[in-house]
């Protein structure tokens, strides 16, 4: 210890100093030493041949295991380009890209809030078209299936804005259960999809060999949406088909452009709920979880059913490789008539580039990366089927999990693509604009029938029904009254058929 | 000003004459010092206080570039929203609870503390005062497992114990979330308050204790004639920062309902949170929001001025 005696402080200082900083610059070097899984193709794009650094901020989960293998690849193919990926849960972009929009500094690539249309983004300036970055645009979407790139949703005044890379053909409400409870039971779903009845009573005689230590079924009760999208999707299974996911497209009938919320599937569905909280069989604390809480809980033995979406499928299988779990569909209704859901339009996980970023160039190469088939089957090798690829020779390329395949297909029968009345008339997105959520919402209701804070489940969705139905045309009021022009007729498609796809030429036979 | 007179032998030093620029040059180092912080409070306290009475009346929903000034029409909506009214009236049930429970038990303890000679009291003391140094929402979170009718521990407790034979929902279940986040903010902010009472009552003269005990005083007698009026003027100001304390609640109830089941444990915050970012799915509204804001920040000054000149008054009463 004598050497260290005859330092003075500033010495010991300066040497603490030197020898983090030296610890730190390690750790760098080791970040791109291991990252040559994924190559990088050169898309004849123009890159910038100075430092810069391109900032990435999306919704992570599932993205993020492909993106950060991806970004380290990338930046170890292009030593001058920095990477800082952000991935946030959807509260926190809520707040984190409007922020940065208002101020300047905005991500180069971010998704948009979910309360945000991207026809708002365009009008208000916030983003760039991708036909000058991505190079050979035209090719390069002539790739893509019919429904993903849409005038009103992705492109606007004839250029696109847009990369949905993944597919929207999924759902996040089918049923993931565990093997063992199931056949406990009495139950294999996967040969034979559970009926609402049977759903009921699987629940409940597994709650009952459970005794305490386990219960039929388990949901986020605590992240408001679940609420809504396992209604809805019972419901349409059932017969009260619509399409889309948005306030002003949700829960209404295209045949008839009304709501329905107080059709009698909707009901059927939120009693259904009911019952299986008076039976008992649902998870205690419910309504205190999220869903991804109510996703660790199930290889933890904590229920036997859930009602999720196909990314459980790699995280459980990475993360649990000893549970034994399978996928099947949602609950179908019990006289056997199974109706599809409905998606408004092809593509999810809509990315955009911020108007004022000032390495564009770098993501549309990295744009333009994503809607190739090697980049398609990169994503689908690393993220399976948890954000299926939108391109299918990537589906058909990749090696893909048995219950991952299995999920995709189950999409493929079980969904359509149906009409999108923002494409029909694009005035409607000013319609979007103009609508409030009318508290309590539809999720809200229906999580307070279930924790008895509300009565009458028929006069509560009668209740809803008007309450929204006088929003939307309020709203319908406001933005013509702002230069729109649109009529409720503008939801009515009397050419559509639920159990087929809407095409392209379906829109000119109106 | 008299001039110096040299003449006599007496000296009268006068001061030059009082300006304030003398003043703050006089303690410019104390200004300087302090010019930071004054900073940084008016970026992101005082600049926000007066953007949102601005914002108040304007319908924008925070980001886009239309904004439009509306008037009062947010103020007349807030006032017509049931669930803005019910957040208020959650607001002050959280107050109405928490701030006695929280005094009085913290004075207890505190005046058990302040003994000499007990050894082992600033060890209690800083046990006490842990949870205050928590990050608030670390703590929600930890404490929504606590709580958790599923292998949590609490309810663990009460079933072994035959209290109850299903698990209770603390947090899942509207009639007990709201008390359940009560109780949590109690424990977690009890050790701050019961500071505040031990730097009290060791403004009481240690002898006042031992005249009271030669004239034979017990605890009770000490409590009520020593050391409770002495401790008013201070319980006054106790109160206040409680109270206020009681008002910021935001980190724990998000972290722990986030308002719910169904707006059971929705306090003004998180109201204003859910409103302006639109959480639960609806379009964010800041204007409305900051008009809500604004609308509980005056009714809680005049709930306040209210009990101030009620307490005049009662005190005027007394002393006349």
């Amino acid at each position: 210890m004598n050497w260290l005696d005859k330092l003075s402080r500033r010495q010991m200082i300066k040497l603490m100093g030197a020898t983090g900083a030296g610890a730190f610059l390690l750790t760098q070097m080791g970040q791109y030493a291991d990252a040559q899984d994924i190559p990088i193709p050169d898309s004849g794009a123009t890159l910038p041949t100075d430092d810069v650094t391109l900032r990435w901020v999306d919704s992570g989960d599932q993205k993020a295991v492909f993106f950060k293998a991806y970004f380290d690849a990338y930046q170890a193919a292009h030593p001058n380009i920095k990477v800082a990926y952000d991935p946030l849960p959807w509260n926190e972009i809520a707040q984190v890209v409007p922020l940065g929009i208002r101020n300047g500094t905005a991500h180069d690539v971010f998704q948009l809030p979910l309360s945000v249309s991207g026809a708002q983004a365009v009008s208000e300036g916030w983003v760039q078209p991708l036909d000058d970055v991505i190079p050979n645009i035209e090719e390069w979407k002539a790739k893509f299936p019919a429904g993903v790139f849409l005038p009103g949703i992705t492109d606007f005044d004839g250029k696109t804005y847009s990369l949905p890379f993944t597919s929207a053909k999924r759902y996040g409400t089918h049923l993931l259960y565990n093997k063992e409870m199931l056949a406990e039971a009495g139950y294999d779903p996967e040969s034979e999809p559970l009926t609402w009845s049977t759903f009921r009573d699987a629940a409940k005689t597994i709650t009952e060999q459970g005794n305490g230590a386990y219960y039929g079924f388990i949901m986020g009760g605590n992240q408001i949406n679940r609420w809504a999208d396992i209604v809805r999707n019972l419901a349409r299974m059932a017969g009260a088909v619509g399409g889309g996911g948005a306030q002003v497209t949700a829960d209404i009938d295209f045949r008839t452009g009304e709501y329905q919320f107080n059709s009698e599937e909707y009901i059927g569905a939120v009693e259904l709920l009911l019952q299986l909280r008076d039976d008992g069989s649902v998870f205690p604390g419910v309504l205190s979880i999220n869903a991804p809480q109510a996703r660790a809980f199930m290889p933890q033995g904590a229920a036997g059913m859930i009602m999720q979406g196909p990314w459980n499928i790699p995280q459980w299988e990475r993360e649990n490789p000893e549970f034994d779990f399978g996928i099947a569909s949602g609950p179908v209704p019990d006289d056997g008539d199974v109706w599809p859901l409905t998606i408004s339009e092809g593509g999810a996980n809509g990315l955009w580039i911020f108007e004022g970023s000032p390495n564009a160039a770098v993501a549309g190469d990295i744009f333009h990366y994503l809607g190739t088939v090697e980049g398609q089957t990169q994503w689908a090798n690393l993220v399976g089927a948890a954000d299926a690829p939108i391109l299918p020779e990537a589906i058909a390329n990749a090696d893909l999990s048995p219950r991952a395949a299995q999920a995709l297909n189950m999409f493929n029968e079980q969904i359509r693509v149906g009409p999108n009345p923002v494409v029909r008339n694009p005035d409607i997105v000013q319609v979007t604009l103009e609508l409030r959520a009318p508290e309590p919402t539809f999720p809200q209701v229906v999580q307070g029938l279930y924790a008895g804070e509300l009565e009458d489940v028929a006069a509560q969705m009668n209740d809803l029904q008007d309450r929204y139905t006088a929003e939307l045309e309020r709203a319908i009021e406001a933005a013509n009254a702002k230069g729109a022009s649109v009529t409720r007729d503008d939801w009515v498609f009397p050419n559509w058929d639920p159990r087929a796809d809407y095409g392209a030429s379906d829109y000119e036979d109106l | 000003m008299a001039v110096p007179n040299l003449s006599t032998s007496t000296t009268q030093y006068t001061k030059p004459p009082k300006s304030l620029w003398r003043e703050i040059w006089k303690y410019r180092w104390c200004y300087l010092f302090m010019l930071p912080s004054l900073i940084l409070t008016g970026m992101f306290t005082f600049y926000p206080i007066f953007a949102s009475w601005y914002f108040a009346f304007l319908d924008w929903s925070g980001f886009t570039a239309t904004r439009d000034f509306i008037g009062i029409g947010n103020f007349q909506e807030v006032i017509g929203d049931n669930l803005f009214w019910g957040a208020f009236r959650r607001s002050l049930i959280f107050t109405a609870i928490s701030v006695p429970i929280q005094m009085l038990l913290s004075l207890i303890v505190a005046i058990v503390l302040n003994d000499k000679a007990l050894k082992l009291a600033p060890v209690f003391r800083t046990f006490f005062f842990i949870p205050v140094v928590t990050t608030t929402a670390i703590v929600g979170i930890v404490m929504s497992f606590i709580f958790s009718p599923f292998n949590g521990p609490i309810n663990g407790i009460l079933v072994d114990l035959g209290i109850v034979s299903r698990p209770i929902d603390f947090l899942g279940s509207a009639a007990t979330s709201l008390w359940t986040v009560i109780g949590v903010f109690i424990w977690k902010w009890f050790g701050i308050t019961m500071i505040y009472w031990l730097a009290s009552l060791q403004t009481v003269p240690s002898d006042l204790y031992e005249a009271a005990r030669l004239d034979g005083a017990g605890r009770w007698e000490l409590f009520r004639y020593i050391i409770f009026p002495l401790l008013v003027p201070f319980s006054i100001v106790i109160l206040l920062i409680t109270v206020v304390s009681s008002l910021n609640v935001f980190a724990l109830v998000q972290t722990m309902t986030a308002g719910g089941p169904f707006y059971s444990s929705e306090v003004m915050e998180v109201y204003i949170y859910r409103t302006a970012f639109g959480t639960s799915g609806s379009v964010p509204r800041l204007g409305y929001a900051s008009a809500a804001g604004v609308f509980f920040g005056i009714a809680v000054m005049i709930i306040t001025v209210l009990q101030g000149l009620a307490v005049r008054g009662m005190r005027e009463r007394q002393a006349s």
